[in-house]
């Protein structure tokens, strides 16, 4: 296929096969149930990274079929847009491995990760799907961006526009997008890293509202990104369609966010592995992502770090670092909040998989995102700290210390603690952690230590390493 | 007459295996036995699709099951209303609800599953859908003479349009005639209480027990 795809997947959408939502739906349901039999996917859940290279390239052509079979449904024309096989494998062949995020001297490259890779994970950071209070917003970004281990900010999103509600598709949501663009952009300012790759700006809802970001002077530039999502499971729309044609006419990042839903149609672990493997497939032909954010979430509360969550995340990131040259991020969301212990058990947990598993590392969306202003930059240093010291274990050894990290979290997840906001746990003068969040900080990577990370040497050394720029 | 325990577990078991044939048939058969409808669905239906629905909620099935089910006793339900509509005699449902993702929210997989909960539960569910504006909500309330209109909103950012929607059923003076409830992820308890909802949910299950509270029947706990 040509590399700007767009005109034909607008083709296929006017001309594919036309299919309710629901029958859609409940196709793709039995068309997953059935790939899980055929390809014999099986999740234990005390084994949460599993070491089966067999079994991870089954799970790669059980997500291959799936998209082949199914088409990614278009929610603007109820058409499905079809992909042969060989449109496929050429496509997803030929998708970038490595990219350079950012510009000047704060540019990285974030790469393709192998299985067991020795190179270095890049940390995605910002307020992960939590939302901020418009006073407190400037201050948040600012902590995380001036973490050293961070190495890109999402700009995340506020409710408000002085004050008030802002509103989809109203001159507010275009006034407020510009205003939280160019408060990300100061805050990487003055985090002294003003070339710092901003990854998307969260808070519009409309394609109008994500271009009114884009402003080389005060908001996002092309060495920037935007996310655009894919509604749950396998479909688009012609907004998201729409940002794409727009990022790619100017050689600005295109992050591609998906969320399958674990217990939703793809059923339980095997089958939502399935389906987060499809997903990425579609990010490649339909969105040409320079990279993809692996956003899988429990149906009822809407983390990833249960014992489904962490092996999906380790069996759909082996399946694509096995079989594709794609860069794949995990996108962490966790039951409990800020300033409790349990948050960096969970945190440790995924950051573990994620590090063995071929992925990047993006974080931390701290109680699923439901409480505003309960985001630092704290938990993002944990989780960076955490993946480089779990550079060079192999699976069998990752999957002893998550073993070891769950009985800290597991019983706490039907009933997380919420913790703190982020004015109680940060001097909102200085921007430093208080004396509370740095101790359980400091409890937690000792007891980690004790486990056998190098939680403190191991950054060091990937700070050193030739492949970190 | 009490419905045979055997035909009552074939029921039960094409229900959860979602096996709309069969289901049709079987209540085909148990209507020609001379059950009534409203039996079939208190002493048949609801017991199973409530049971479904609580192993939903504790994760014991997933989601392909509970639209399974629910598509195989959507089936069922409208052979029902057929039946009792021809015998002139009232719906079998508990009460019309109209469901909606408002303006501007395009999320839909919270309130699918909200609407499966609620058709399981007896009551007749209009589910417009996402990004439905204000007029629309207002317009299938008063058409299907609903006795509940849901607002779901998933993004703090689609809050305004559940403001927006509530406003409209008060200025054009319509507000009394319907209970007004919201849900989805953006929302809580004091937000339903500044807007003047009459009701909040956190979760589907909450949902069914909100609903049949407005509708003073039975909770299923």
């Amino acid at each position: 296929m040509q590399t700007n795809r767009l005109s034909e997947i607008v083709n296929r959408s006017e001309n594919g096969p036309f299919m309710k939502e629901v029958a859609f739906d409940m196709a793709l349901a039995r068309k997953v149930t059935d790939l899980v039999k055929k390809h014999a996917i099986k999740f234990d859940p005390e084994v949460l990274v599993p070491h089966d290279d067999d079994m991870a390239d089954r799970l790669y052509q059980a997500g291959l079929e799936l998209f082949i079979e199914m088409g990614v449904y278009n929610q603007s024309t109820e058409r499905r847009i079809l992909f042969t096989r060989q449109e496929v494998d050429t496509t997803v062949g030929a998708a970038p491995n490595a990219v350079v995020l950012g510009c000047g001297k704060d540019a990285v490259i974030e790469r393709h990760r192998d299985v067991e890779s020795a190179i270095p994970c890049r940390m995605h950071s910002g307020p992960t799907g939590t939302p901020c209070s418009e006073r407190l917003h400037p201050l948040i970004l600012q902590a995380c961006a001036q973490e050293p281990l961070v190495d890109c900010l999402g700009a995340g999103s506020v409710a408000t526009f002085q004050g008030r509600l802002i509103v989809p598709g109203s001159p507010t949501e275009i006034l407020a997008s510009r205003k939280e663009a160019s408060i990300a952009r100061e805050a990487i300012r003055r985090a002294g890293r003003s070339g710092m790759h901003i990854e998307d700006v969260a808070v519009p809802l409309t394609c109008a509202g994500k271009i009114a970001t884009i402003d080389p002077q005060s908001g996002l530039r092309p060495s920037d990104g935007l996310l655009v999502s894919q509604m749950p499971e396998l479909k688009t729309n012609y907004d998201q369609l729409s940002r794409v044609a727009y990022m790619q006419s100017f050689g600005m990042h295109i992050v591609d966010l998906m969320t399958p839903l674990i217990g939703g149609l793809g059923g339980g672990a095997e089958g939502t592995a399935i389906v987060t493997v499809a997903s990425h497939i579609l990010g490649v032909l339909c969105y040409s992502g320079s990279y993809h954010f692996m956003g899988h979430m429990n149906l009822q509360w809407s983390h990833n770090t249960d014992r489904m969550g962490l092996w999906i995340q380790s069996m759909a990131g082996q399946a694509l670092a096995r079989n594709t040259p794609l860069i794949s991020v995990n996108d962490l969301y966790t039951r409990s909040g800020l300033g409790t212990p349990e948050v960096l058990w969970e945190v440790a947990a995924g950051a573990i998989v994620g590090a063995v598993s071929g992925l990047n590392q993006h974080g931390v969306g701290a109680t699923c995102g439901t409480k505003t202003d309960h985001t630092s930059g704290i938990e993002a240093r944990f989780q960076a700290q955490v993946a480089h010291a779990a550079l060079g274990l192999t699976r069998q050894q990752a999957n002893e210390v998550v073993l070891e990290c769950l009985p800290h979290y597991e019983h706490t997840l039907v009933n997380p603690n919420p913790g703190k906001s982020f004015p109680e746990l940060y001097n909102t003068e200085t921007l430093e952690p208080g004396q509370e969040w740095l101790e359980i900080y400091d409890k937690v990577c000792q007891e980690l230590t004790q486990m056998g990370l190098n939680i403190d040497g191991g950054w060091r050394k990937v700070r050193h390493d030739e492949n970190t720029f | 007459m009490k419905i045979p325990s055997e035909l009552l577990e074939k029921f039960d078991l094409a229900l959860r295996l979602g096996n709309t044939d069969e289901a049709e048939s079987l209540a085909k058969e148990m209507l020609g036995k001379g059950i009534e409808p409203l039996a079939l669905v208190q002493e048949a239906l609801v017991p199973t699709l409530t049971d479904v629905g609580q192993k939903f909620q504790n994760f014991e099935i997933y989601l392909p099951e509970l639209m399974m089910a629910g598509e195989a006793a959507e089936r069922v339900t409208t052979l029902l209303e057929e039946t009792m509509l021809k015998a002139g005699k009232p719906s079998v449902s508990f009460g019309t609800i109209v469901l909606g993702q408002v303006e501007g929210d395009i999320h839909d997989i919270g309130r699918n599953i909200v609407s499966i909960l609620l058709k399981s539960h007896g009551f007749k569910v209009i589910d417009l859908g996402r990004d439905v504006a204000a007029s629309a909500f207002l317009e299938s309330a008063q058409k299907e003479k609903a006795d509940i209109v849901g607002l779901s909103a998933l993004m703090t950012t689609a809050l305004p349009a559940q403001r927006r929607t509530i406003h409209l059923f008060e200025e054009v003076g319509v507000r009394g005639q319907f209970k007004l409830i919201i849900g989805g992820g953006a929302t809580n308890q004091g937000w339903a209480d500044e807007i003047g909802a009459d009701g909040y949910a956190p979760d589907a299950a909450s949902a069914v027990d909100l609903c049949k509270m407005l509708m003073d029947l039975p909770s299923h706990n």
